[in-house]
């Protein structure tokens, strides 16, 4: 370990002392090695090699060297057809789109009750002490119960429908941006609500232009785990009730022993996860390019 | 027009065992257009005084008055320039010294004017659609007496507003404020922990007592000033080499040096 650390110490000295010798030359004749080395230590072609990386060992742990037991580990070629066949002919009683459409609108939809009600009573919180304290106990009491143990009472009230899920994800995502626009409002420096004071804000306008931008970095914090927990909790919700969805074809694909199609579940969860979360940090970066940390 | 006026002022803060007396007994006024700083030693109560003035801190004996009313709540007619300068980050330069005019209801117009006159008088054209943290900390004290002087305040308080800067950026700042003073003068309460900033800035510096803070004595700077034409001379150090000056400074430390004394 010792060894190996050092050695990539070493190397970053060297390629610092490339950059000032190129620097020196004007950055001509560069040999042809560093030139390589450089271009392949770019960020998105090391991410496109990690990718390849892990196709090559599932082909040669499956269908090269049979690594994995036959049948319990899809190989790609299985995956590769489970995935048609969800998309084209239908699995779980819908096509592969029907059910992401349908998991995707719950989330959607619970994440921006979530939002809706979560942040405001977040920062409600945070800028009134009588609030806090009518709030806080009942909040303390609800908040380490897990999100899944409410799915019993959610089916029992809302049946097996849409709102019991709705539900549900709202409980899990509220919890996150609650607590984090709470911080975020408690942790704006006292002197700049004391200059609000001092220049005359007027409620309204102390809530839009100091008390929200001076919480915005954690309030996105909070959105971003809350939409994770969305995510978590929809696919639990569906694999233990529901007709539709990408946690009903999880749930269907392993009554089937059928291991490819329950990869291919799980890879949506993986990419829908991912994509909302990308379109999260998008509106983040817009709405948070004044602030010092998000220009950086 | 402004004037504060402290009327054997004192501040408990905290109730029951735990409470701690900060001030008794505070007696001072500072005249219209008058420029008065504070100085004593260390947790004496100075920032205490300023934060009444300004409606932070409510006294709990005796009277803050400011134009000879009652301060209940903080407002723009006391502007306070943090030594933390305090800027919104969020805001460009331009948007800060806006902010207490919009609150205000300054017709836009007017707010516009007003705004580029404020950044002429501190030198911050070039910086309007900057963000504070793209500004040294010159540069932001700059904009924060900028949102301050823009406002009109009846006074301007200023809680060592120069203790975070390095000392070549604190001399030029002083020589600002002194300029400011010349070409827009207003009743100032200022707080420092240097006797040589309170003497080359100050009309009178009142020395406090070690806590529960009061007012020891308060030292005319003014007359001096004018008899002996400091306000020809252009550089603070030329200020600061006088006999006059290097007198006031001593007699200032001197006091000081007492309550420090006593106090350990
Ligand atoms: N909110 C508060 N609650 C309790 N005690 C306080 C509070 N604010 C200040 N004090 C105490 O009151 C005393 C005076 O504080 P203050 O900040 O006014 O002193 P200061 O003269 O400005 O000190 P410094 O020169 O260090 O800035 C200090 O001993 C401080 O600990
Ligand atoms: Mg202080």
């Amino acid at each position: 370990m010792a060894t190996e650390a050092s050695a990539v110490g070493l190397d970053r000295n060297q390629r610092t002392d490339e950059k000032a010798v190129s620097a020196s030359v004007a950055g001509r004749k560069l040999p042809g090695r560093s030139k390589w080395r450089k271009m392949l230590a770019r960020p998105p072609v090391i991410s496109a090699l990690s990718v390849a990386a892990v196709l090559l060992i599932w082909f040669a742990a499956t269908s090269w060297f049979q690594l994995a037991p036959a049948g319990r580990f899809p190989t790609p070629q299985e995956f590769w057809s489970s995935l048609r066949q969800s998309l084209f002919a239908g699995y779980a009683g819908g096509t592969l789109v029907g059910h992401v459409w349908n998991s995707l609108r719950l989330v959607v939809i619970g994440f921006a009750c979530a939002f809706l009600t979560g942040v405001p009573l977040g920062l409600l919180m945070g800028s009134s002490r009588t609030a806090e304290a009518v709030i806080n106990p009942i909040f303390s009491l609800m908040r380490p119960i897990p999100p899944l143990a409410w799915i019993p009472l959610a089916i029992l009230w809302l049946g097996l429908g849409s709102a019991a899920k709705v539900m549900v994800i709202w409980l899990a995502a509220f919890v996150p941006s609650v607590i984090n626009s709470y911080t975020g409002v408690r942790g704006i420096d006292k002197s700049l609500i004391a200059a609000a004071r001092m220049l005359g804000t007027p409620r309204g306008r102390m809530i839009g232009e100091v008390i929200v931008p001076g919480a915005l970095p954690l309030i996105f914090t909070g959105l971003r785990l809350s939409l994770q927990a969305a995510w978590t909790t929809l696919v639990a919700a569906e694999m233990v009730g529901a007709l539709t969805g990408v946690g009903f074809v999880l749930n269907v694909a392993q009554q089937d022993i059928y291991p490819s199609m329950i990869l291919v579940g799980m890879l949506t969860v993986g990419v829908l996860g991912w994509s909302t979360t990308w379109a999260l940090a998008v509106v983040e970066r817009r709405m948070l390019a004044r602030w010092p940390q998000g220009r950086s | 027009m402004g004037s504060i006026r402290f009327e054997n002022s004192g501040k408990t803060y905290g109730n029951g065992p735990g409470a701690f007396l900060a001030l008794e007994g505070v007696t001072l006024d500072v005249a219209d257009k008058e420029f008065v700083a504070i100085v004593g030693p260390s947790g004496c109560g100075k920032t205490t005084c300023l934060r009444m003035v300004a409606g932070f801190e409510s006294v709990t004996s005796g009277r803050v008055l400011v134009n000879g009313k009652d301060v209940v709540a903080p407002g723009p007619d006391r502007a306070v320039v943090f030594q933390q300068f305090a800027l919104f980050p969020w805001k460009t330069v331009e948007e800060n010294i806006e902010f207490g005019l919009r609150n205000k209801n300054v017709p836009k117009g007017e707010r516009r004017d007003l705004v580029q006159g404020a950044l002429a008088l501190m030198g911050l054209e070039s910086h309007a659609s900057a963000f504070p943290h793209q500004l040294s900390g010159g540069m932001q004290q700059r904009v924060a007496i900028a949102r301050a002087y823009v406002l009109d305040p009846a006074v301007l308080l200023m809680d060592e507003p120069f203790g975070a800067l390095d000392a070549q950026t604190r001399v030029v700042m002083q020589e600002e404020l002194v300029r400011l003073a010349r070409v827009q003068p207003r009743t100032v309460l200022f707080i420092t922990h240097g006797v040589e900033e309170a003497v080359y800035l100050a009309d009178r510096v009142a020395v406090m007592t070690r806590r529960p803070g009061r007012i020891k004595e308060v030292i005319d700077v003014k007359s001096v000033r004018t008899g002996e034409k400091w306000d020809d001379l252009e550089r603070i150090e030329d200020v600061m080499d006088t006999e006059s000056f290097v007198h006031l400074r001593t007699q200032i430390w001197k006091s000081l040096r007492e309550e420090k004394i006593a106090a350990n």
